[in-house]
C-alpha cells in the first residue's frame, strides 16, 4: 500500500511537471506579444480619447481614489506641446462578472472627452453588449453605451435610468460601469482643478 | 478507413455529445447567444479536447488507475491555458467575447467524458477521430442553437442584420429560458430524425 502511494504520487508528479514544461513553453512566446497588445490597445485608446493632444506622460504619483470602490490604477496627462488638454484615467471596479477596468477622458472643461472599456468579464449578449459596438443604447442616434457619456458634464448626476441609459437586462452592468465612470470622472476634475491654472483650451 | 469514419460520424450524429449523451450542456446554454461565441467556443473546445485525447491515449498504459482522474484533469488545464493563451494572443477580440468560458473548458464535462470512456482505452489514432468527431458535434449544435438564438434575440446572424429593421428582437431568446427552449427543440428534431431513420432501415429490411 504504502509503495503503491508513492508510485501514483511520482507518477502524478510527472505528467503535472510535463505540463508545467509545456504552459512555460507557450507563456514566453504568447506573453510579450500579450503584453504588447494591451500597451497597443492602451496608446491607441488615448489618442482616441484625446485625438490633439501629442503625448500622454503619466501622471506621478497616481490620483487617489476618493472611492474604495473604484481604484484608480493609472492616469495620464493629455499633453499638446506643454498646454494640458485634459485627463485620462485608468479605473478599476467591480462589475457583474468580476472586475471591469475603463479608460476614462475628462477635458478641462470639465466634460467626458470620452471613455473605453478595456477590460470586461461579462455574459455574451447581456452585459458583454457594454463593448459591442453595435450595440446601441439609443437606436435613432446610433448611441452606444459608452458612447453616451463623451461631452457629458462631469457635474451630471450619473444615475443609472435618470441621465444614464442602461442597458437591456444588464442593470448591474450598468450602474457598475456609470459608478466607475463617475468616481474617476470626479478625481479627474478635481486633479484638473488643482493643476490646471486658468482654462487651456 | 471505414472503421475510423464511423468513430467520426458517430460525434457528430449518432452520438453526438449534446442532443444524445446530454454532457456539456452549460457551456453550451452559456455562450450560444451570439454565432461569434458559438464557433469561437466550438473549435476552441474541439482543440483541447483532441489533444487531450491524444496525450491521454499515447500514456494510457503509464497511467495507474487510481490516479487517472488527476491526470486528466492536470492534461486537459494544460491544454486549455494554451488555447487561453493563444486567444489573448492572437485573436484579442475574440477572447474578449468569450470572457469567462475558455477557463471552463477545463470542467467541460464531454473531454472528461471522451478521455475517461473512450482515450484511456483506445489506441492513438481512433482517439484523434473521436475527439474531432465530438468536438465538430458539439460545435455544429452550439452553431446551430447559436443561430436560433442570435436570429430572434437581436435579428442578426454573426453580427449580420437579417431581419428587416421593424423587427423587435425577442430579447427573451438571449436569456437561458429562451436557450433551454431552443436548446429542447434541437434535441426533439434529433430524436426525430433518429426515429425517421431507424424507421426506413426497418422498412428496408422488411422489403
Amino acid at each position: 500500500m504504502k509503495k503503491d502511494i508513492l508510485r501514483l504520487g511520482i507518477t502524478l508528479a510527472l505528467f503535472a511537471a510535463g505540463a508545467c514544461v509545456a504552459l512555460a513553453f507557450v507563456y514566453t512566446i504568447t506573453g510579450p506579444k500579450i503584453a504588447g497588445l494591451e500597451s497597443e490597445q492602451l496608446a491607441a485608446s488615448l489618442k482616441d480619447l484625446f485625438p490633439d493632444a501629442d503625448s500622454f506622460p503619466a501622471i506621478e504619483p497616481g490620483i487617489a481614489s476618493s472611492d474604495t470602490s473604484v481604484v484608480l490604477d493609472k492616469s495620464y496627462k493629455a499633453l499638446r506641446g506643454t498646454d494640458i488638454l485634459g485627463v485620462a484615467i485608468k479605473a478599476v471596479g467591480k462589475s457583474y462578472g468580476g472586475a471591469a477596468s475603463m479608460l476614462i477622458g475628462v477635458r478641462t472643461d470639465k466634460h467626458i472627452a470620452g471613455a473605453r472599456i478595456l477590460t470586461l468579464s461579462d455574459t455574451p449578449g447581456l452585459g458583454a453588449n457594454a463593448v459591442n459596438p453595435a450595440y446601441f443604447v439609443n437606436k435613432s442616434s446610433k448611441t452606444t453605451f459608452i458612447g453616451q457619456f463623451t461631452d457629458k458634464a462631469v457635474s451630471d448626476p450619473f444615475v443609472v435610468k435618470q441621465d444614464v441609459i442602461a442597458i437591456s437586462a444588464s442593470t448591474i452592468t450598468s450602474k457598475s460601469l456609470t459608478n466607475i465612470m463617475k468616481k474617476a470622472s470626479d478625481a479627474g476634475a478635481a486633479w484638473l482643478d488643482a493643476n490646471v491654472a486658468g482654462g487651456v483650451q | 478507413m471505414k472503421r475510423l469514419l464511423n468513430i467520426l460520424l458517430k460525434g457528430i450524429i449518432t452520438e453526438n455529445p449534446l442532443l444524445m449523451l446530454m454532457i456539456g450542456l452549460c457551456s453550451a446554454l452559456a455562450v450560444t447567444t451570439t454565432v461569434a461565441n458559438g464557433i469561437g467556443m466550438g473549435l476552441a473546445m474541439t482543440f483541447v479536447n483532441v489533444f487531450a485525447e491524444l496525450v491521454i491515449s499515447l500514456f494510457r498504459k503509464l497511467i495507474p488507475n487510481d490516479a487517472r482522474i488527476p491526470i486528466f484533469i492536470i492534461v486537459i488545464a494544460a491544454f486549455t491555458t494554451i488555447v487561453d493563451l493563444s486567444m489573448k494572443a492572437y485573436f484579442p477580440a475574440l477572447s474578449k467575447s468569450m470572457g469567462v468560458f475558455i477557463p471552463l473548458i477545463v470542467v467541460n464535462c464531454i473531454i472528461m467524458g471522451r478521455v475517461e470512456a473512450f482515450a484511456y482505452k483506445q489506441p492513438p489514432l481512433d482517439a484523434i477521430f473521436d475527439g474531432i468527431g465530438m468536438g465538430l458535434g458539439y460545435t455544429w449544435v452550439l452553431i446551430g442553437i447559436a443561430a436560433v438564438r442570435e436570429l430572434l434575440g437581436a435579428g442578426t446572424i454573426a453580427g449580420i442584420q437579417i431581419m428587416p429593421s421593424s423587427f423587435q428582437p425577442i430579447l427573451f431568446f438571449t436569456f437561458p429560458p429562451g436557450g433551454f427552449i431552443v436548446f429542447a427543440l434541437f434535441i426533439s428534431l434529433n430524436i426525430w430524425l433518429n426515429k425517421l431513420k431507424t424507421a426506413s432501415a426497418a422498412a428496408k429490411e422488411a422489403a
